[in-house]
């Protein structure tokens, strides 16, 4: 890995970081404030691709293990990764691992916008919301002994946002690309 | 950003911090395994004298407690209304107990001290060929050093927005945010490279 590509890593994940302690965002449409955290996680797949964004999501799990108060709402230390809900956060770093690879096998700079931009989405949706909601309701029925089936109904009421973070990485991915072109993809 | 170490010198803090994360390891599959609540109350209570060993009070503990107690509290009482009252007992003095053991050792262990533990625990990880030991304490490094940065620079695009009257949405905020910081990023590398910090090529 090269010193770059360490960098790029170490400050994608503190725009994280911040993303975390920035005052949540409302969004018009949805009386819900959003954390921008795991919006975070979608976009380090999505710009650094697999190698550089499971690098910077790492760096902010360290972080975590270490005792900084980097999640959202000052959390930290190692009781973050004992709680029913510690499937979400481990599964961050699957998240932009499986984001990096697909985008980086669903986007090239020849196609046109609206191609990209689904791409990306695609990509966003299958790391950020498929695979780390997995996870957490894997960890939730087991860690907490409900069942699956009452993990995956409680997991079900966040879905609707982490898609609609999906978007907003895919749009905010090509909108990086585009204004940013030294950025390669490939790491 | 203020960790959450708290100076002290009780024989918590004495103890060698790959032995803590060590024992908390053992601690945990421990506890994951025993499910009559009366055990786990008896490991509660064991959490709670050993944080309380830190000397913190009760009003600097409860500000440092409560976001996860209100999470574990939220979890009992789902469990309470899916299984039994035996489980979501179980559960409730489990997490109690993890979530104070895994506290104390936060408190009482340094920053410096887990960045050794991680590099150490690194080392296997220098065989795939994608990462140095050396490196992870670098990046940690460089996401303290920058991270303040990046909180300006955010607030700076804030504050761009309310000047022009336009409404900071997740889209306008985040693009310009993470292009001005990567930019950074070849003056960095760059910065490192020319210090001969990494030693390898």
């Amino acid at each position: 890995m090269s010193t770059r590509d360490l960098v790029l890593a170490a400050l994608f994940a503190a725009i994280i970081v911040a993303l975390g302690l920035v005052p949540p965002i409302m969004l018009g449409f949805i009386p819900v404030p959003i954390t921008a955290q795991s919006l975070g996680v979608m976009l380090a797949g999505v710009i650094l691709g697999a190698k550089r964004g499971g690098l910077a999501v790492l760096l902010v799990l360290v972080l975590v293990a270490i005792g900084l108060p980097v999640l959202s709402g000052g959390r930290g230390g190692l009781a973050t990764f004992f709680l029913p809900t510690a499937g979400y956060l481990v599964g961050w770093f699957f998240a932009a691992v499986v984001t990096g690879y697909c985008s980086e096998h669903f986007v090239d700079r020849s196609q046109n916008g609206i191609v990209q931009i689904a791409g990306f989405f695609l990509a966003a949706l299958l790391g950020g919301v498929v695979v780390d909601h997995l996870m957490g309701i894997a960890y939730l029925a087991f860690g907490t002994g409900t069942g699956l089936a009452t993990a995956f109904l409680g997991d079900l009421a966040f879905v609707p946002g982490d898609v609609l973070k999906a978007m907003i990485a895919a749009l905010a991915g090509r909108a990086v690309m585009v204004g940013y072109p030294l950025l390669p993809q490939r790491a | 950003m203020k960790s959450l170490h708290v100076e002290g010198d009780t024989f918590l803090h004495r103890l060698p911090a790959g032995l803590k994360l060590a024992g908390l390891a053992a601690v945990s599959l421990l506890l994951f395994l025993l499910h009559s609540p009366l055990l786990l109350a008896f490991a509660a209570v064991a959490g709670i004298g050993l944080y309380a060993m830190l000397g913190l009070g009760w009003r600097n503990s409860w500000q440092r407690l409560r976001v996860i107690l209100l999470t574990i509290v939220v979890v009992s009482v789902f469990t309470l209304v899916i299984n039994s009252p035996v489980d979501a007992a179980a559960v409730f003095f489990r997490l109690i107990a993890l979530f104070l053991f895994a506290a104390t050792i936060t408190a009482t262990t340094s920053t410096g001290d887990f960045i050794a533990v991680v590099t150490t625990a690194a080392k296997p990880l220098e065989k795939t060929g994608l990462i140095t030991a050396s490196d992870i304490g670098l990046a940690i490094g460089l996401v303290i050093r920058f991270l303040p940065e990046v909180l300006d620079r955010y607030q700076a695009i804030r504050d761009a927005h309310h000047a022009r009257g336009l409404k900071p949405k997740p889209l306008t905020l985040a693009v310009p945010l993470i292009i001005l910081t990567l930019r950074n990023a070849d003056e960095i590398a760059a910065a490192i490279d020319a210090r001969g910090i990494r030693s390898q090529k």
